[in-house]
């Protein structure tokens, strides 16, 4: 037998690529979150795709330009765009209207048990589920991004300059604490257990505070910017984007302070751009600016298997339904994959 | 693949208030021409623009934490581009408009310095629309007028209907003292040809080379200290690389608040190579680019233009490069 080395080899098909749904929508994908078992994906003329088991896609036109950002309300979907609205869109379809800010962009969404919450430039608008107008707070720049803590009490608002956090006090009044470090602020969440805060930067870097004394430490060394983060398996580990590993940061105990972070490595040597957990396990979904997508185990870099292969394009959008059954995969050339994760 | 991967051009329109962005932006949004282009406006700008591919922003300037006390960027540019990436239209330019007293400087440094930024699109040329009737009087004022003379690869010189032709010829010299490698187009209501502002590649070290800037023989005459000038130096003698590492990246480091732009071809010794360079302030592109040519004189040439210059012994610096 001989072997024709100029032929180039035929990249396989995945069996989860065989077994799903793959579509080429020829637009960015740009977010997906799951409702129940179903995925709401974002797309960048505006369009959202439902993807429920057993059926088709539903396409919904939701907004006239780029799907910016998107949430969940209980069972409602929340979209702000760059033509300046805020939608709720019902799994059926129905689309409503919360506000619309004209020229200006909704960069970020946010919602707790019927509050909803959007930010628009240097402003964000808070809706209690028992008022029609929103509370605006007010920041002297420009919001990089919008987190509630796991309980809804606190908003974190990040920024030029730190974290703002928003609190109502005993009597329902609106009191900020400012959490302060120099350069600009991207993502921002709370640990599950409520103890941390962790921002990106537009630097190649991630700040985190201990909230109990404020304590503030930098976790660095990746070759690019952080996009994508995510707490795993409650506060287990800080799983992130931005190097050609996935770098995870173990956050039990102690916390990561001097302690060296798990890193996870691929084939290609290509950079991590988007993680998602696998929900209570401490496992995780890295996608990859080729548009693969590996599911790996964080103590077990032997148990990493191959999800999604290349499309040339990178990874923007992960989810997972919430019975843990079926992903959505979704990257900036919209290539998607629509599949279940388990072997029948 | 490929298309999505092409860097989308962006042009940086600058100007002194009343010089006719607003018209020449008007033009560029509502003449028949088969291209998308989106335009990045600031929220306080001069008039409204109604169109769905406006954007407003907020010309927020932020420091970035990476030791270089001048590196500024505009933070709503790195956001509006990466959401304007995300669209399901392709661009074929996008135009970013600044204030009439904004310094372009940060908006230059923003595609040196995010790589989402630099992998998507890039930074095409600076236009700067200059009024010819008020110019003069607006550079003794203001020095926002001198700084967006200064960076600009092309100059609208426009309202020139309005001029006496020796006055025109006397703001052009005061232009090119100031910057002598900018093209110079004289219009009236903004004029020119789109294809003349638009898709330059002046950022491109390869034009650099094609279009090689006339390196005007330096003057030292001028009237204040803190003027706007440009000064070139040229020689035959190949350079040292080592030396002129060494001098030009402590020159920058250290001056580069001063010294605005800077571009340069560089002869080195035992290097078959041309070397072409260029900077804003203290961020600087450079790269070998080709053989000499065999039909030209081998020669190292280079422009400054900035504040200060002649406290920065230029001269000496450069001469002390040379190899022996």
């Amino acid at each position: 037998m001989t072997t024709d080395l100029n032929q180039f080899p035929e990249l396989d098909k995945t069996k989860f690529e065989q077994r799903g749904i793959q579509l080429e929508i020829g637009v960015p994908v740009t977010c997906a979150v799951s409702i129940g078992n179903n995925i709401a994906a974002g797309f960048g003329d505006g369009t959202v795709r439902i993807f429920s088991s057993g059926e088709k896609h539903k396409t919904l036109k939701a907004h006239k330009g780029v799907i910016l950002c998107m949430s969940k309300d209980g069972d409602n979907i929340l979209t702000g765009g760059d033509d300046g609205y805020f939608l709720k869109i019902s799994l059926n379809g129905e689309i409503n209207e919360i506000t619309n800010f004209g020229s200006r962009w909704v960069d970020h969404v946010t919602a707790y048990n019927g509050n909803l919450v959007c930010s628009s430039g240097k402003v964000v608008y808070y809706w209690d589920k028992n008022k029609k107008e929103p509370k605006s707070l007010n920041h002297d720049s420009t919001i990089g991004g919008l987190a509630f803590d796991a309980k809804g009490r606190r908003l974190a608002v990040s920024r030029y300059g730190g974290v703002t956090i928003w609190k109502k006090d005993y009597s329902n009044k609106w009191k900020s604490t400012k959490l302060d470090w120099k350069g600009s602020h991207n993502k921002v969440s709370f640990s599950p257990d409520g103890k941390y805060l962790v921002t990106s930067m537009q630097e190649n870097v991630l700040r985190c505070w201990r909230l109990k004394d404020k304590l503030d430490f930098a976790m660095s060394g990746y070759g690019s910017k952080v996009k994508s983060f995510a707490f795993i398996s409650d506060t287990s580990y800080l799983a992130t984007s931005g190097a050609i590993d996935a770098i995870c940061w173990p956050f039990d105990g102690e916390g990561p302070m001097g302690r060296k972070p798990i890193c996870l490595p691929y084939i290609g040597n290509k950079q991590v751009t988007y993680i998602e957990p696998f929900p209570d396990e401490k496992a995780i979904f890295a996608g990859l600016s080729d548009g693969s997508v590996f599911l790996s185990q964080i103590e077990n870099e032997n148990n990493t298997i191959i999800i999604r292969s290349f499309t040339g394009s990178e990874v923007s959008a992960i989810a997972m339904t919430d019975d843990k059954s079926s992903i959505f995969i979704g990257d900036m050339n919209g290539n998607t994959l629509w599949t279940s994760i388990w072997d029948q | 693949m490929e298309e999505s991967n092409r860097q989308v051009p962006v042009t940086v329109l600058t100007g002194f208030l009343g010089a006719g962005k607003t018209t020449l932006l008007n033009r560029i949004l509502t003449e028949q021409h088969g291209k998308k282009y989106a335009v990045i406006v600031n929220e306080f700008g001069e008039q409204g623009i109604d169109n769905d591919l406006v954007v407003d922003a907020d010309e927020e300037v932020f420091e970035m934490n990476n030791g270089c006390i001048c590196c500024t960027v505009r933070g709503d540019l790195i956001r509006i581009l990466s959401g304007l990436m995300k669209r399901a239209d392709k661009l074929d330019a996008i135009i970013v408009e600044t204030t009439g007293l904004a310094d372009p400087a940060p908006v230059a440094q923003t595609f040196f310095v995010d790589q989402d930024v630099a992998n998507k699109t890039k930074l095409d040329a600076i236009v700067t629309v200059a009024d010819a009737v008020h110019l003069s009087s607006q550079i003794e004022d203001h020095h926002e007028a001198e700084e967006q003379i200064a960076f600009g690869d092309v100059i609208l010189l426009n309202k020139i209907d309005l001029v006496k032709d020796e006055n025109i010829e006397v703001v052009t010299k005061r232009i090119r003292k100031i910057n002598p490698f900018a093209k110079i187009i004289k219009t009236t209501k903004c004029g020119a040809p789109l294809k003349e502002i638009l898709n330059l590649d002046a950022f491109n070290l390869k034009r650099i080379l094609e279009v090689e800037p006339d390196f005007l023989e330096s003057d030292h005459d001028h009237e204040h200290d803190d003027d706007v000038t440009s000064l070139s130096f040229v020689s035959d003698t190949p350079l040292d690389m080592e030396k002129f590492q060494n001098w030009f990246g402590k020159l920058l480091q250290t001056k580069g608040q001063d010294i605005m732009r800077t571009k340069g071809i560089l002869d080195f010794k035992d290097e078959n190579d041309r070397y072409v360079f260029q900077g804003v302030h203290m961020l600087m592109d450079a790269s070998p680019m080709g053989k000499w040519p065999e039909n030209k004189e081998r020669s190292s040439r280079l422009v400054f233009i900035g504040r200060n210059l002649d406290t920065m012994n230029l001269k000496e610096g450069f001469e002390a490069c040379k190899s022996e």
